[in-house]
C-alpha cells in the first residue's frame, strides 16, 4: 500500500471528526434526535406485539432486537456528508478539488469514515444505556458465519449509500434544485430500508417487489443476516442483488460524473 | 394587527414567489410530504388489520390520532417556517435588519411568510381528519369543541417551543439541528402516549407537553379525559406561552450581531 497516497485521507477523516468535536452541542443533538427517533420505534413495537404473542410473524424479543439493530446499523450505513456534493457544484466550490490533487471519491469517502466514527462511538454509548434502562428481551447472534456475514452486508450496505447518495449530488451539475429529489430520497429509503418495520411484514407481492430495488440493502437485510432468520436461498440472492446493485450505480455514477464535469461551469465563484 | 396581518401576507407573497420560482422543486417537495403521510396510514393499516387495536384503540382511531398530529405539525410548519432560517439570521448578523424596524423582531422571526407548499397537505389532511371522524365512535357536540380549544392550546405550545428554539439560536451559534429536535420530539406524538411507558410517558406529557400537544385533543373528543385534566392542559400552554416570552426578552440581550 502507498502509504503517502493515503495520508492526506486519513487526515480528512481526522479534520471531520474534529470539526463534530467543535459544535460539540450540535452533536449532542444530532444523537438526541436518533434516541428519540429510536424510543419512538421501540415503544411503538412494544406496544403492539404483546410479550407471549407473535404478530406479523415477529415475537417481541426479535422485534426489538431488530429495532435496536437497525438503530446501530443505522449509525453506520446512514452517517453520511455527501449531501453536501449537490451544493458543492450549484456554489462552484468543486473547483477547488478540480485543481488539487485529489480523488474527489476518496475524499468523501475519508469525510464519510470520520463522521462514521464519531456516530458509531455515539450509538454504541446510547444502545447500552437504553438496553441498561429499559431491559428489553434482545436475541445476541452466537454464530460467528452470521455475525460475518452482517458485517460484510453492512460495508455494502455503506457504498450503495454512497453511491447513491452522490448520484442525488449530481444533480446539481445540471439543477439548482438538488434538495427536493434529496427529501423524497430520504422519504422513500426511511420506509423501503427497513428503519421503522422489518419488510417481510408486509403483503408478499410488495415485499418481493422491495426486494428488487436497492433499499433493502442498506438495513433489512444485513439485519436479517445477524438475527439469522434468513435461508442460503435467500442470503446468496440478498448478496448479489446487493452486488448488482453496486455495480450498477458505479456504472451510472462514473457516467454521470463524465457527463456532468463537461457540463460544470463553476457558477457562483 | 392590522399593519402585522399587512406584514405577513405581503412576505407570504414573497415567500411563495420564491417557493414557485422552482416549479419543479415545489412539485417534488409536495409529492415528498404526501408519500410521507401516505406510507405511514399504510402501515398503521397493516398493523391495525393484524392486532385489531393497538394499546386499546382501534384503527379508525388511530388514524385519526395521526392525522390530528399531522394537521398540528403541518399548521406550525406552515405558520412558521421563518423560523428554520434563524439560524442563518443570527450567525450573520442579518438580524440586525429585524431590530431596527417599526415591527416587533419576535414577530419578524416567528411569522416571516407561510410556506405555500403546506397549504395543499394541510387541506388534504383537514378532510381525512373530517372523514375519518366518523368512524372513530361516538363523538359529543362538547368533545366537539374542547377538542378545537384544545388543538388551539397544542398552537400556543408549539409557538412557545418555537420560540424557545429561537432564543438557543440567540444565546449559542451551535443549533442547527435545535428545530429538528424539536420536530422529532413531537413525532413521539404521532401514536397515542399511551403507547409509551412511564417514566417517559410522564415526561412527555407534563415535562415537555409532546401528549398534551398531539394526543390530549383527540382524547378529550373520545371523552377519554377528566375535566382538571383539560384544565391542567390549558394552564401548561399557557404558561410555557408565558415562559417562553420571558425567555425571549433575557436572551435578546446577549445578541452581539456577530459577523454584521
Amino acid at each position: 500500500m502507498n502509504w503517502s497516497a493515503v495520508k492526506p485521507y486519513l487526515q480528512v477523516a481526522k479534520n471531520t471528526w474534529n470539526n463534530a468535536l467543535t459544535y460539540r452541542i450540535n452533536v449532542l443533538m444530532w444523537r438526541f434526535r436518533m434516541v428519540l427517533q429510536l424510543l419512538a420505534t421501540y415503544f411503538l413495537w412494544l406496544a403492539v406485539i404483546p410479550s407471549n404473542k407473535t404478530v406479523l410473524g415477529y415475537s417481541q424479543s426479535a422485534m426489538l432486537t431488530y429495532v435496536l439493530a437497525s438503530a446501530v446499523v443505522s449509525a453506520i450505513v446512514f452517517s453520511s456528508l455527501v449531501g453536501e456534493v449537490g451544493e458543492e457544484i450549484n456554489k462552484g466550490d468543486l473547483s477547488n478539488y478540480l485543481l488539487k490533487p485529489v480523488n474527489y471519491f476518496a475524499y468523501w469517502l475519508a469525510r464519510d469514515a470520520g463522521d462514521k466514527a464519531m456516530n458509531i462511538c455515539f450509538a454504541v454509548i446510547e444502545i447500552t444505556l437504553i438496553i441498561l434502562f429499559l431491559r428489553p428481551p434482545v436475541f445476541l447472534q452466537a454464530n460467528v458465519l452470521f455475525i460475518v456475514l452482517s458485517i460484510v452486508a453492512i460495508i455494502m450496505a455503506i457504498l450503495l449509500y454512497f453511491l447513491m447518495n452522490f448520484l442525488l449530488g449530481l444533480i446539481g451539475f445540471w439543477s439548482s434544485e438538488v434538495w427536493a429529489p434529496r427529501f423524497i430520497f430520504f422519504t422513500v429509503y426511511a420506509f423501503f430500508s427497513g428503519g421503522i418495520f422489518p419488510l417481510d411484514i408486509l403483503p408478499k407481492q410488495f415485499f418481493i417487489f422491495f426486494q428488487l430495488l436497492p433499499f433493502p440493502y442498506l438495513l433489512y437485510f444485513p439485519i436479517k443476516l445477524y438475527l439469522g432468520q434468513l435461508s442460503i436461498l435467500e442470503i446468496i440472492l440478498g448478496f448479489l442483488a446487493s452486488a448488482a446493485w453496486l455495480v450498477l450505480l458505479y456504472k451510472i455514477l462514473q457516467w454521470g460524473w463524465k457527463k456532468g464535469l463537461k457540463q460544470y461551469t463553476a457558477q457562483g465563484r | 394587527m392590522r399593519k402585522y396581518f399587512k406584514v405577513w401576507w405581503l412576505l407570504t407573497i414573497k415567500g411563495t414567489q420564491i417557493a414557485l420560482s422552482s416549479r419543479m422543486g415545489a412539485i417534488l417537495f409536495l409529492i415528498g410530504k404526501l408519500l410521507r403521510l401516505s406510507f405511514f396510514v399504510s402501515l398503521i393499516v397493516l398493523i391495525a388489520a393484524r392486532t385489531n387495536v393497538i394499546a386499546g384503540y382501534t384503527l379508525w382511531q388511530m388514524i385519526f390520532f395521526y392525522l390530528t398530529f399531522n394537521v398540528i405539525d403541518t399548521l406550525a410548519q406552515l405558520l412558521l417556517r421563518e423560523v428554520y432560517e434563524f439560524h442563518y439570521n443570527i450567525t450573520s448578523g442579518y438580524f440586525d435588519n429585524y431590530i431596527v424596524k417599526p415591527i416587533n423582531p419576535l414577530f419578524r422571526a416567528l411569522f416571516g411568510g407561510s410556506d405555500i407548499l403546506d397549504v395543499p397537505v394541510l387541506l388534504l389532511l383537514v378532510f381525512a381528519t373530517i372523514f375519518a371522524a366518523f368512524y372513530i365512535g361516538y363523538i359529543s357536540v362538547a368533545g366537539i369543541i374542547i377538542y378545537f380549544l384544545l388543538l388551539v392550546n397544542s398552537m400556543l405550545i408549539a409557538l412557545a417551543f418555537h420560540i424557545g428554539v429561537l432564543c438557543l439560536g440567540i444565546l449559542t451559534t451551535e443549533i442547527d439541528n435545535a428545530i429538528m429536535f424539536y420536530r422529532d420530539l413531537t413525532q413521539m406524538g404521532r401514536m397515542p402516549i399511551d403507547i409509551y411507558k412511564e417514566p417517559l410517558r410522564g415526561l412527555i406529557t407534563f415535562i415537555v407537553p409532546v401528549g398534551i400537544m398531539m394526543t390530549f385533543p383527540v382524547k378529550a373528543l373520545l371523552g377519554l379525559l377528566s375535566w382538571w385534566i383539560i384544565a391542567l392542559s390549558f394552564c401548561i400552554g399557557i404558561v410555557l406561552f408565558l415562559l417562553s416570552l420571558w425567555f425571549w426578552n433575557y436572551a435578546l440581550r446577549f445578541y452581539t450581531s456577530a459577523s454584521s
